[in-house]
């Protein structure tokens, strides 16, 4: 018999309200799409990563690993295979799945739906979950074989100027969608990636706070302008 | 019951092939060659020893030392393969040929030696054979191998007789040295301590793939480097003087691993032959059917084949050393060798010299002294010949732990993709470190590293120097990384606000701001940008040179894109999706 916590897979803080419970129930398939599903799909792969599980990634060769990297994946438990052709991909996949916790799919690879059933069924017996970028095959969380829909919209990218800085972070709203429990849709917004390539919660816009005239006056006036000042009064 | 006060070993003789990774490569004798590994030399031809390109210079050292080098790639696949027709010429001598590590072999001389009439016309007989076999694969040699290449060594057990090989003296026309039964002990005495650390006495002296599986696991090639070390700094710069320490006290102070040393020192076998355990039948064999002509399907049967065999040793608690791999054909024919490691086989080396073994019948000439099979494998079997208590796992408490069964089911199934699919199918990433986006990390096939407990140095990103001492590359750019990087870079059209191409000057100024992107026919509006940040590497190579400005382009639809701009072309190369 298994406890409730063993049949699931941490996630990141920053993604855990998008699931039930907080955390990545085993033997799911999750779908991600969207403008920057490839980095939402490597941000649910780092929590049960982190955690010890290993991830393994097929028909995903244009995956820059960098990315994978600072999404929070440790690169010592992760297996890149491929590039596998249309003949064995179910094979390879259904191979993974039993060994490896979390398998992330490219979009490049389509299964039929025949192979698709019996790859969920397989994922619920051996506990591991599959995650596919951009399938084209899943728009919704009720397409077949798929047990919820993540989608990323509203991408907004800060920190690149006209001519100047670099790119930071991107601001994206994800909802996610499934059947069962998972039924109603939850979202959240993310900066995906964040300042430093791993993703946060966005922080609410902090307002200038204005210096208390004591402070000032213990501090020395100087540095606060007397109109400053005199508002803030 | 008489009890003999000392068991000398079985007499052995060894032939030792020089330079044999040179040779294996098909590479020239006579022009400066140097095998690496790793960035490391492993090997090197004549002439590139008379400009002094030594074992364990880094690459670009060894072309310092002699600018003509030709430097190759280790393969010991190929070695392995190429060994076999040598092997095979030796069979008409002997049976039990036992091969230690490709360019290495040994046998028992007690029978042939007595049938051919002494060990000293033994000697001769197996030097022109192996000559003649090794004749044929150097290109330039149709007369025999290279003066000096085969030397031939007798003397009481392995160890003594590879060191007697390698004394003998190359210059002469019979490069052989038999050392008299008993004598091993006065022979051995003058050798200096450092032959203990026994580089090529084993499979992958050098990093080679199984060179890797075993330092996992404290035992290989490097099994007494530390001991030597030690006892040279003690003042026994050789085998005599520390043969002439007490073995209690060798026992007391060094351990099981001292004892093993000082027993070779002293000419003795390496372990007790009270610890040799006799082997009952364990030996484990696998149908293939339909029969298979091809190496990989073989391969892939060979390795659970060695799982199962090391499964059984395993529960039996004890260590193989030597072990038979046979094979046979669905016409009858069959073939037999003996492979022996010093350390004791994992199934991942035996996996190999299984795969060694039969490439090299597989692959083999028709009418050659080694003939090919005329049909598909349809059997193989595998037999320990030697086993010795294993050295012993001290397990959790609770077992193992369910941590290293998850890794070690990581392992397995990356080992089973790669014998269905080929070994370039899964990869594992090892950091490389780069000023592009895609060269921070790599990826190389997962049986050339250790796959269990691993660690990759963290992608830097821009911060000072990271935990595990990997800096900062100065040029790369700054986290986040994209997300996509494109196999091919896709070609585009970068236009300012006037409808003109934008370029940059070879000062790196921007001719104007860049304001649309054409791709493919499609043009978007670019929203932000930063840029350029040009990038000139590697200026002395022209095949690699690369002179390039960087950009960061946002477009109206959200996608954010590394554009670069080398020799006027326009391309996106990865995206931040």
């Amino acid at each position: 018999m298994a406890l409730a916590h063993q049949r699931t897979l941490p996630l990141l803080p920053a993604v855990s309200d998008l699931f039930v419970g907080g955390s990545l129930q085993r033997g799911l398939t999750v779908a991600v799409n969207g403008i920057g599903a490839t980095s939402m799909a490597l941000v649910l792969a780092a929590g049960p990563s982190r955690a010890g599980s290993w991830t393994a990634l097929v028909g995903t060769e244009e995956l820059g690993l960098g990315a994978v990297a600072e999404a929070g994946i440790a690169l010592e438990r992760l297996l890149v295979v491929g590039p596998v052709d249309a003949s064995t991909n179910a094979g390879v996949v259904a191979a993974l799945v039993g060994a490896v916790d979390v398998v992330l799919v490219g979009s490049g690879l389509r299964f039929r739906p025949a192979d698709l059933r019996r790859l969920s069924a397989r994922l619920r017996e051996s506990g591991s979950v599959l995650i596919q970028i951009g399938s084209p095959q899943i728009g919704s969380g009720k397409a077949p074989g798929v047990d919820v829909g993540v989608r990323v919209m509203a991408a907004q990218w800060s920190g690149l100027g006209e001519g100047h800085g670099h790119l930071r972070s991107r601001k994206v709203e994800v909802r996610a969608q499934g059947r069962g429990a998972a039924t109603r849709t939850r979202a959240v917004s993310l900066l995906l990636p964040g300042p430093n390539g791993a993703p946060q919660r966005p922080v609410a816009p902090v307002c200038p706070e204005l210096p208390r005239p004591d402070v000032a006056e213990s501090t020395g006036a100087a540095a606060v302008s007397p109109d400053v000042a005199a508002a803030a009064v | 019951m008489t009890v003999a006060v000392r068991t000398l070993p079985v007499r052995t003789l060894t032939v030792w092939c020089a330079d044999w990774p040179v040779i294996a490569l098909g590479c020239s004798l006579d022009e400066p060659v140097a095998v690496v590994y790793a960035n490391r030399v492993v090997a090197t031809s004549p002439t590139a020893r008379e400009h002094g390109v030594v074992r364990g210079l880094r690459r670009r050292a060894a072309q310092g030392r002699c600018v003509e080098l030709k430097v190759c790639e280790r393969d010991l696949d190929r070695e392995a393969r190429t060994f076999e027709p040598v092997l095979a010429a030796l069979d008409d001598v002997t049976p039990g040929v036992e091969v230690t590590r490709p360019g290495t072999c040994a046998f028992a001389t007690r029978g042939p030696a007595r049938y051919f009439g002494g060990e000293a016309a033994l000697a001769e007989l197996v030097l022109a054979r192996t000559g003649e076999a090794i004749g044929e694969l150097v290109a330039d040699g149709p007369e025999g191998a290279p003066a000096g290449m085969v030397r031939v060594g007798i003397a009481d057990g392995p160890f003594a007789a590879l060191l007697a090989a390698r004394s003998a003296d190359p210059a002469r026309a019979d490069p052989i040295t038999v050392v008299k039964p008993g004598h091993s002990p006065e022979f051995l005495a003058p050798m200096p301590i450092t032959v203990l650390d026994r580089p090529e006495l084993t499979v992958g002296s050098g990093p080679g793939p199984a060179n890797r599986s075993e330092s996992a696991k404290n035992s290989g090639p490097a099994k007494h480097s530390g001991l030597s070390d030690v006892l040279a700094r003690l003042g026994l710069h050789t085998l005599g003087a520390f043969a002439a320490l007490e073995a209690a006290d060798v026992l007391a102070r060094f351990g099981n691993e001292g004892m093993s040393a000082h027993r070779l020192a002293k000419g003795l076998d390496e372990r007790s032959p009270k610890g040799r355990l006799p082997p009952p039948d364990w030996s484990v064999a696998n149908e293939i059917d339909p029969p298979a002509d091809r190496i990989d399907r073989v391969a892939f049967c060979a390795r659970s084949l060695a799982d199962e065999l090391h499964q059984r040793l395993w529960t039996e608690g004890v260590e193989c050393v030597r072990v038979a791999i046979s094979a046979e054909t669905e016409h009858g024919e069959s073939m037999v060798r003996v492979w022996r490691h010093e350390g004791a086989f994992l199934a991942a080396l035996t996996a190999d010299r299984v795969r060694w073994q039969l490439d090299g019948w597989l692959s083999g000439r028709v009418g050659g002294s080694a003939a090919r099979p005329t049909g598909g494998i349809t059997r193989v079997v595998l037999a320990p010949q030697e086993v010795v208590a294993a050295g012993g796992r001290q397990l959790d408490f609770w077992g193992s732990s369910s941590a290293n069964e998850i890794d070690r089911r990581a392992a397995r199934v990356a080992a089973r993709l790669q014998g269905q699919l080929g070994a370039d199918a899964v990869r594992v990433p090892v950091y490389h470190g780069g000023r592009h986006h895609n060269e921070q990390l790599k990826l190389v096939p997962s049986a050339d590293v250790e796959l269990l407990s691993r660690s990759v140095a963290a992608v830097d990103s821009g911060a000072s120097v990271g935990a595990d001492g990997v800096a900062p590359w100065p040029g790369a750019l700054p986290a986040p990384s994209p997300t996509r990087v494109l196999s091919a870079p896709c070609a585009v059209e970068l236009f300012d606000a006037d409808g003109a191409v934008v370029t940059v000057s070879g000062r790196g100024f921007l001719s104007a701001p860049p304001h649309s992107l054409t791709d493919n026919g499609r043009s978007s509006e670019v929203v932000a940008w930063a840029g350029p940040w040009l990038l000139d590497e590697r200026w002395w190579d022209d095949e690699r040179h690369c002179r390039q400005a960087r950009f960061q382009l946002l477009t109206a639809d959200g996608l954010a894109r590394l554009v670069t701009l080398e020799s006027g072309q326009w391309a996106v190369v990865a995206i931040w999706d």
